[in-house]
């Protein structure tokens, strides 16, 4: 039971920091463990941006800024309580990581370090040169500790207190991680398209994920600025923005325990090499150079792979739930789902789609089929909005969705898979379905943190639907199986199952059949038939014509941009136009065969 | 999974604290010193390694000679490679596990900031060798005891000097400022307009550059500009260089007053003799100031053949030369007795001049504006400048 | 007026340093996906071991000071050359220990290693060199020549003049030589060019060893304005490293104009107020970023879905 494992370490930590007075520890001792924890604080929320959303920042020195200098200003220049200064830090820590997060969110890569950077340097010259507000190197002193019953906080009260901050940072991050938020966070690091493809705002996710560790930053700083009573611009370097992420990265990004192992063991290394001044320097750099090269996820991952190497992971016991597919019924021939009107979308002189239009009735199941080329994966992902077109309209359920991003789009309830499958290939098969379920796990933000009841049986109940529905498309056995290590076939079938559990009304399968083989290609029919009997419309592109003809209703022809024709798949196969398109002009007549083949 | 390991973890690492960091055994025949300075990281490093040449070189003399009180002078060296933390951290460690008598360090004066009140409190006198800002000794100048002293220059001192000479000099009495961005620099702007307030003057223009720029062209334009014909600068000996070299490029050559790091030979290096004679400049000892400098400049330059700044060496050696006198005179390593000892210091030898009581309560600067000259490279050596002005300056004209 | 030109004069020398450095981040960029982060540490022994050889060959320890009288343009050029090999064969070093073993894995392994790297050679150059800076004198001598009322040095020129040549040089190569056809087919498709018979794991070492040597000219170019000394690598690598960003990480010929956008709007800022010097650059950095996600002549990568 990993729970009560946990439960028993938190403890032990509790226990551990209570015996402190007991250790014959002095003053550098104490300082020491205070490191550790202002270390572990700073790197836990960044760990949270760069191992779970992987947003990579080169610029948390400048957040650790904003916490010292609210907390010391607070207190030393506008006399405002200890403890309410530390709030304070934290929310400047909030409004400052919703502040570098805007740019960041925009770009990504070398860029996205650079924006970073950036933000940690003006952040440092600020701090450097303005010196009405913030003194520069002269520094802002006797700033005050918080005290509790009238007692100034001693080193020992600040070990104590850091070590507070760092259980319950640690407890809220796990919450909130190990649930709807965590997930999010990885989904939008492992596949973008495909996070914002079940509802998930990356904007918002990544915002979010800057925000929870510039609040961590932010608290760093304030403690050791209240600890040291003292704080100046030289506290404040590039070298302390690398050192955060090298906590995070050499103890194992993504861990939970990371940052805690990078704190501890990089403290205490720095502390122990003090006394060979002039190693100190080669140590560090020949740590950063090495240990990734031997331990490529840091010190969680090394652990990590020796207790797998020690025992098989065991799957908690979970008993699926009435399956999701049974459950929805609800557009069983209704009209009209979806109408596209002069939809126009052009890469320079390149048009893969060129004013079109048809509509899609409810229930059904729909074709676009089209020769390589002809526009087919543009036009879905202009429906799916991760293509914004140029022009023209898409109504669906009478609500103009052209232009909207596609996280909004999956929210109304269109769902898609993607051509060149787009799993989240670390995480089990169980979560990415989870994932699907994203926008109807029924927690928010706070309960998750704080791990409320309400929260954990919405997740217990999400799990319990998606091996459900895992379980009724033959997935079942292998729901804790990473999504990376199931068999093609299954991995494509597990995209649907994905996209199902976003209880779409309507289903965008692109090229569904790819790569199967004829065995499963046939069950693939079958799985698509009981999605429709479901009340599920469905739009596939798809070239194995078997198929097509076999369970479409309705069938589009697009050819180099434009729809050519349209109507039911014996009509299709008839189709001049659609024979001319598949073989070129010439040889009509011989293309017919071809095509039905 | 990772839990259960991780758990361990924790425990053997917390356990593995207190063992690492297990108490030193105190040998009783020692008695320790720390050093806590950048020798390693920021531009400011050759001051900090060459006043660990000189802090060293002082304890073989004085074990050479038996130690004190019959017992070995240990030095425990620390770099704080100019982080704060790391300083903060290195002076909890020399204080509370190392035991040390009392610290000499840093060189950053924004590093000695960040951990002043940790010797204060634990009553450990630290003697600032390199850091310059004038609030290291002032900061706790009300308390009953104050534990921070220096053997260095004061900016509020050579600075007094340096203000004194330019609004002598000045015939417009248009006094310019122009100072790096460091915490150095900038210190020593304050100061300086403090400074001239006392003349009853202000400055027509103040103008900041990076510490590592090379073209000083544009603020110097605006010195210009306002009509300044006497400028001072708060920068080390590098940038004054890069200073005098932009002048030059501009064909302009107001008086140039500057901090006593022009005394190095980079400045005459990196600006060529010729236009090193420029500048004017706070002094206080040279290589050839005395016996006792030559001697220690020979035996170091033996030892540590590229030594970059004597000064500092003289002063690191002043340094450690002081402590053990006044650990000497308290008769053991108590903190308090050796503070009091340190202010009712009698007459000792150092290289920078003989000390006769160097500190009093009221007083903990070693070296004063008495101890500097205005000086002046002249044919590649540095001459003690003595024009109609400095003759014509009085105490009176030393304000600060 | 003259002050406006005084600063186009050194931002545009500066702007040079910028571009040649940043040139480097774009060879590697584009072949590897990587580049050095601990770049600033290459310009180091750049500097220094060229000064040092010449102090050697003028019979002085290897870390005093050079009298203008030994330092000659053809001096000068050989000690360049032997910095730019020496440099260009720790490039080599650099791909084996902190790049091959991260190539092609995701993530920020390789940006942490190449700083240990930087870091272990910067403390290498410390232990040789020691801290304190050592002054070099110009190879074209040290007067001040006026234009329009403007103070320029030779030595600023030469910097340019050398800089520019070099990047015009190497966009020769790589835009119309064998070696620059193999490089680009390895930049646009590694696997391709593997097939066709390139060796690839060849063209990646060069193009580390171009960037390192690169670093190394550049260090040993501006040791003459800056001095020689172990802390002049970081503050202009930075910048250099934004140059790149800015002109686009992707695009060599970006890469040399963001250097001299840079060069140029870091002195005109400075005629303002030069503390807001780094404020300002990279405030409008990150507002380019905003606005052209990958730099200003930056490819733009549309992700296949």
């Amino acid at each position: 039971m990993p729970g009560l494992h946990h439960a028993l370490g938190v403890t032990g930590v509790v226990a551990a920091l209570a015996l402190v007075p007991l250790l014959p520890l002095n003053d550098f001792h104490l300082q020491i463990l205070f490191t550790i924890g202002v270390n572990y604080l700073a790197a836990a929320g960044l760990n949270v941006l760069v191992g779970y959303a992987g947003q990579k920042s080169l610029g948390h020195a400048g957040l650790f800024a904003v916490g010292a200098y609210t907390a010391a200003i607070a207190n030393v220049d506008w006399g405002i309580n200890p403890w309410l200064s530390l709030v304070l830090a934290c929310g400047f820590g909030a409004v400052f990581g919703l502040v570098i997060a805007m740019p960041s969110v925009r770009v990504s890569g070398p860029s996205l370090a650079m924006v970073t950077i950036g933000f940690g340097i003006v952040v440092e010259k600020i701090v450097t040169e303005w010196t009405d507000i913030f003194k520069g190197q002269a520094g802002l002193y006797g700033i005050s500790a918080p005290s509790i019953f009238g007692r100034s906080f001693t080193n020992l009260h600040w070990v104590w207190f850091v070590g507070l901050l760092c259980i319950v940072t640690h407890l809220l991050l796990r919450s909130l991680l190990r649930g709807r938020y965590g997930r999010a966070f990885l989904a939008v690091q492992l596949a973008e398209p495909a996070a914002q493809s079940v509802g998930i705002s990356v904007v918002r996710a990544k915002t979010l994920a800057f925000v929870i560790s510039a609040v961590t930053c932010a608290l760093a700083g304030a403690v050791v600025a209240q600890q040291n009573q003292y704080f100046n611009s030289d506290f404040i370097t590039f070298n302390l923005s690398i050192l955060f992420l090298v906590v995070v990265i050499f103890g194992g990004s993504g861990s939970l325990y990371g940052p805690l192992f990078g704190a501890v063991i990089l403290t205490l290394l720095d502390a122990w090499l003090a006394r060979w001044p002039a190693l100190q320097h080669f140590t560090y750099g020949a740590l950063l150079l090495f240990s990734l090269y031997l331990m490529p996820n840091g010190i969680a991952g090394a652990l990590a792979n020796l207790v797998k190497r020690s025992r098989s992971a065991q799957p908690p016991a979970l008993s699926p739930e009435r399956s999701l597919l049974l459950e929805q019924k609800r557009d069983r021939g209704t009209g009209p789902l979806l109408v596209v009107k002069d939809l126009y979308k052009a890469y320079g002189g390149i048009v893969p789609v060129r004013n079109v239009g048809f509509s899609i009735s409810a229930g059904k199941v729909h074709a676009l089929i089209g020769p390589n080329g002809a526009g087919k994966t543009t036009l879905l992902n202009l429906l799916s909005g991760h293509v914004a077109p140029n022009g023209g309209s898409i109504r669906f359920r009478d609500q103009e969705i052209a232009g909207e991003p596609p996280h909004r789009i999956a929210a109304l309830g269109i769902a898609r898979t993607f051509q060149n499958l787009k799993l989240f290939g670390d995480l089990s098969a169980l979560d990415n379905v989870l994932l699907g379920a994203h926008l109807h796990v029924e927690t928010s933000f706070l309960p998750s943190l704080l791990g409320l009841t309400a929260s954990r049986r919405a997740e217990r109940a999400a799990r319990g639907q998606a091996l459900a529905l895992l379980t009724e498309l033959g997935l079942g056995e292998r729901a804790f199986e990473q999504a990376k290590s199931l068999p093609y076939g299954l991995q494509r079938r597990l995209e649907i199952a994905r996209a199902l559990a976003s209880r779409p009304r309507l289903l965008l399968l692109d090229e569904p059949a790819a790569g199967l083989n004829p065995q499963e290609t046939h069950e693939l029919g079958e799985v698509i038939q009981r999605i429709q009997a479901a009340g599920i419309t469905v739009l596939l592109i798809e070239h194995h014509m078997d198929l097509v003809m076999g369970i479409s209703d309705h069938v589009l022809v697009l050819d180099y941009g434009e729809k050519i024709a349209e109507g039911a798949p014996d009509t299709i196969r008839q189709d001049p136009r659609v024979i001319a398109a598949y073989l070129g002009a010439e040889d009509e007549t011989e293309a017919q065969i071809e095509v039905v083949a | 999974m990772i839990n259960r390991i991780s758990r361990r973890a924790v425990g053997a690492l917390l356990v593995s604290t207190s063992l690492a960091f297990a108490l030193p055994a105190a040998a009783q025949n020692e008695i320790k010193i720390g050093y806590n300075a950048d020798q390693s990281a920021s531009g400011a490093a050759e001051l900090g390694l060459s006043g660990l040449y000189g802090f060293q070189a002082a304890i073989e003399d004085i074990n050479a000679k038996g130690g004190v009180l019959g017992r070995k002078l240990v030095g425990v060296i620390r770099d704080d490679a100019a982080s704060p933390p790391k300083s903060i951290q290195n002076m909890n460690e020399l204080i509370d596990n190392e035991k040390v008598a009392a610290v000499v360090g840093p060189t950053n004066s924004g590093n000695a900031l960040a951990w002043l009140h940790i010797p204060q409190q634990k009553k450990v006198p630290v003697v600032s060798h390199v850091a310059t800002a004038t609030d290291i000794t002032a900061r706790y100048a009300k308390e009953p005891q104050n534990y921070i002293f220096r053997v260095s220059m004061v900016d509020r001192e050579q600075l007094a000097l340096l203000a004194a000479y330019a609004v002598k000099a000045s015939k417009s009495k248009n006094i310019a400022i122009i100072a790096d961005t460091t915490g150095y620099g900038q210190a020593a702007t304050k100061d300086l307009q403090e400074i001239l307030a006392l003349h009853g003057i202000k400055p027509v223009a103040v103008e900041k550059f990076g510490p590592k720029d090379t073209d000083m062209t544009s603020q110097l334009a605006k010195l210009k500009a306002a009509g300044a014909d006497m400028v001072v600068t708060g920068s080390l000996a590098d940038a004054t260089a890069q200073v005098l070299k932009s002048m030059e490029k501009m064909d302009y050559y107001p008086g140039l007053l500057s901090t006593w790091g022009s005394i190095n030979t980079p400045l005459i290096n990196i600006a060529g003799a010729k236009l090193a004679e420029k500048t004017i400049f706070a002094a206080s000892t040279t290589e050839d100031a005395s016996d006792h400098a030559t001697a220690l400049h020979k035996r170091l330059i033996a030892k540590h053949p590229n030594m970059p700044a004597f000064v500092s060496a003289a002063q690191g050696y002043d340094a450690v030369m002081l402590i053990a006198a006044a650990i000497k005179q308290a008769g053991g390593t108590d903190g308090d007795k050796v503070q009091k000892a340190m202010e009712s210091l009698g007459e000792i030898q150092g290289i920078i001049k003989t000390y006769k009581k160097p500190f009093a309560k009221e007083q903990h600067e070693a070296l004063g504006v008495a101890d500097f000259h205005l000086a002046q490279w002249k044919d590649g050596r540095v001459v003690k400048l003595d024009n109609e002005i400095v003759k014509s300056l009085a105490a009176a004209d030393l304000k600060r | 007026m003259t002050a406006i030109l005084q600063a186009l004069a050194s931002g545009l020398a500066l702007g040079a340093i910028y571009g040649l450095i940043a040139l480097g981040f774009n060879i590697t960029y584009a072949t590897t996906k990587t580049f050095n982060f601990g770049q600033g540490a290459f310009l180091v022994p750049g500097s220094l071991v060229g000064v040092s050889l010449l102090l050697l060959a003028a019979g002085k320890p290897h870390w005093g000071n050079l009298a203008p009288s030994e330092m000659t343009l053809f001096t000068y050029g050989l000690a360049t050359l032997a910095s730019v090999a020496i440099v260009g064969a720790i490039g080599i070093l650099l791909y084996y220990c902190a790049i091959k073993p991260f190539v092609g894995v995701g993530g920020l392994n390789w940006v942490l290693s190449t700083i240990g790297f930087g870091i272990i050679l910067q403390n290498t150059a410390l232990a040789i060199w020691g801290p304190a800076s050592i002054a070099v004198p110009s190879p074209l001598g040290n007067e001040v020549y006026r234009i329009a009322g403007a103070g320029i040095r030779p030595q600023e020129v030469l910097v340019a003049v050398v800089a520019i040549a070099v990047m015009v040089g190497l966009d020769f190569v790589i835009r119309r030589t064998r070696f620059g056809k193999a490089l680009r087919a390895v930049a646009f498709n590694p696997q391709a060019a593997a097939i066709v018979g390139i060796n690839v794991e060849k063209i990646v070492i060069i193009a580390f060893v171009i960037s390192s040597a690169l670093a190394g000219l550049a260090g040993i170019l501006i040791a003459p304005i800056t001095t020689a000394s172990v802390f002049i690598g970081l503050g202009v690598a930075l910048k250099a490293f934004s140059a790149a960003i800015v002109g686009g990480l992707t695009n060599a010929r970006g890469c040399v104009l963001g250097g001299f956008l840079l060069g140029l709007i870091e002195a005109l800022v400075g005629l303002w107020r030069a503390e807001m010097r780094e404020i300002t650059i990279f405030l409008l950095i990150i507002i380019v970023l905003v606005v052209r996600p990958s730099g200003l002549l930056g490819a733009r990568s549309v992700e296949k879905i």
